[in-house]
């Protein structure tokens, strides 16, 4: 009785979602068949989406207790690792999950690169990852500056001075970064907004286009001589 | 085709692995989910289980405050919120008859939130916008206040009297 019920349920969602489908398109499809170290360097993509959705999560709570305001940008955040419950706890995800982002989509670049995955039919994925990948080191440059602590206020003085030496645009391209010729008041909030706002909404639209993307085109084949392959063609 | 174990699966033999992955993953994430899910939860609602800290502020040495009239005595108020400490300047009427007990009343007048004046020559506090008239001991002797003076919480610490300004309401 509680089976039919369950499955009547289950039939009603398909009926008006076509959950089924996706479901089957997104964890179904036929992937490559691989062994070994080779095996678990397709698990780079999933792991950076992975600990993209705990820094959502964790940057998501982090947020009702900050404050982008040179006042009180340094004493919410200390705040938050002495008197929120599990603050430091969650503090020290989303720090350590930055650096680990990075750590992960780089080693899954370097994966597709040295398995000639972004060939043929599958630059555009590659394309979009690489813009990924600029959106990701944004996030980390912005989210450097937010604990306004010594070590955040040089490492962003040191970047944008860096951006301030690009030919003809640099003075401009720095100005803007910081939103005002020294870094300080305006510089805060602006680097949170880009932050929480603007990165996470391009990061959701770049990611859906690479997901579907890799679930359009498959997943590809590791690499093999060109003899070899033929011959486990064959015999298949 | 021959190592992908749809044979055996298709056997009864296989389906093992299978599984064993499938609860493996199934666990695993059950297991992340319910430590984000624990700590961050925890985060979210730590107002809850939060105390309310006292803020005790330091208005004078004891014996600086004699028996008989009351006084008025300044003071700035030191508050915590959250991350921030905000400091008011307020006052309070400090009144004792041993000068071991010690009374505070908000210095506002119970009626509309009026500074009220102590009266040397009547011995009552008086108020002046709607001519609120309380004793020495803060109750109502005329006039519209609805209730008596409210009070601060005091104590008494190494020979400093420290009141929490946070008015306490009496209806006597």
């Amino acid at each position: 009785m509680n089976d039919r019920k369950l499955l009547a349920a289950r039939d009603w969602i398909n009926e008006r979602t076509g959950f089924d489908k996706v479901w089957g398109a997104l964890f179904e499809r036929r992937i490559p068949e691989a062994k070994g170290a080779v095996a678990w360097l397709y698990t780079l993509g999933s792991a950076s989406m992975f600990v993209f959705a705990v820094q959502a999560a964790t940057g998501a709570l982090l947020a009702m207790n900050y404050v982008p305001s040179p006042d009180h940008a340094y004493d919410s955040v200390r705040f938050i690792g002495e008197k929120v419950l599990c603050g430091a706890f969650i503090r020290g995800l989303h720090h350590w999950g930055a650096s680990f982002m990075v750590v992960l989509v780089v080693a899954h670049m370097l994966r597709v690169y040295f398995m000639g995955s972004y060939k043929y039919p599958r630059e555009g994925t590659w394309m979009v990852g690489v813009a990924l990948l600029l959106l990701v080191i944004g996030f980390g440059f912005t989210g450097y500056l937010l604990p306004w602590d010594q070590k955040a206020y040089w490492a962003t003085a040191v970047g944008t001075n860096i951006a301030g030496q690009t030919p003809f645009v640099g003075p401009l391209v720095s100005k803007a970064l910081k939103g005002s010729s020294e870094m300080g008041a305006a510089t805060l909030p602006r680097f949170y907004a880009l932050h929480v706002l603007v990165l996470p909404g391009l990061m959701l639209l770049g990611l859906g286009a690479h997901l579907f993307l890799v679930v359009w085109h498959g997943i590809s084949e590791p690499p093999a001589r060109a003899g070899k392959a033929a011959d486990d063609k064959g015999a298949a | 085709m021959s190592d992908c174990g749809c044979a055996r699966e298709a056997a009864g033999e296989g389906m093992r692995r299978r599984s064993f992955l499938g609860w493996a993953a199934a666990g695993l994430g059950g297991l992340i989910a319910l430590v984000l899910g624990s700590t961050g939860g925890a985060y979210f609602v730590s107002p809850i289980f939060k105390k309310d800290e006292e803020d005790w502020v330091d208005v004078g040495a004891v014996k600086e405050i004699r028996p008989g009239s009351p006084v008025k005595v300044d003071f700035v108020a030191r508050k915590r919120d959250a991350w921030a400490v905000t400091e008011k300047r307020s006052s309070a009427w400090v009144s004792t008859a041993d000068g071991a007990t010690f009374t505070v009343f908000d210095p506002r007048c119970t009626h509309l939130g009026c500074p009220y004046r102590w009266d040397q020559a009547k011995e009552q506090f008086l108020c002046p916008c709607h001519a609120g008239v309380f004793s020495s001991d803060g109750a109502v002797v005329s006039g519209p206040p609805p209730r008596p003076l409210d009070r601060y919480d005091t104590k008494v610490v190494n020979g400093r009297l420290l009141i929490q300004p946070l008015p306490q309401k009496r209806t006597v």
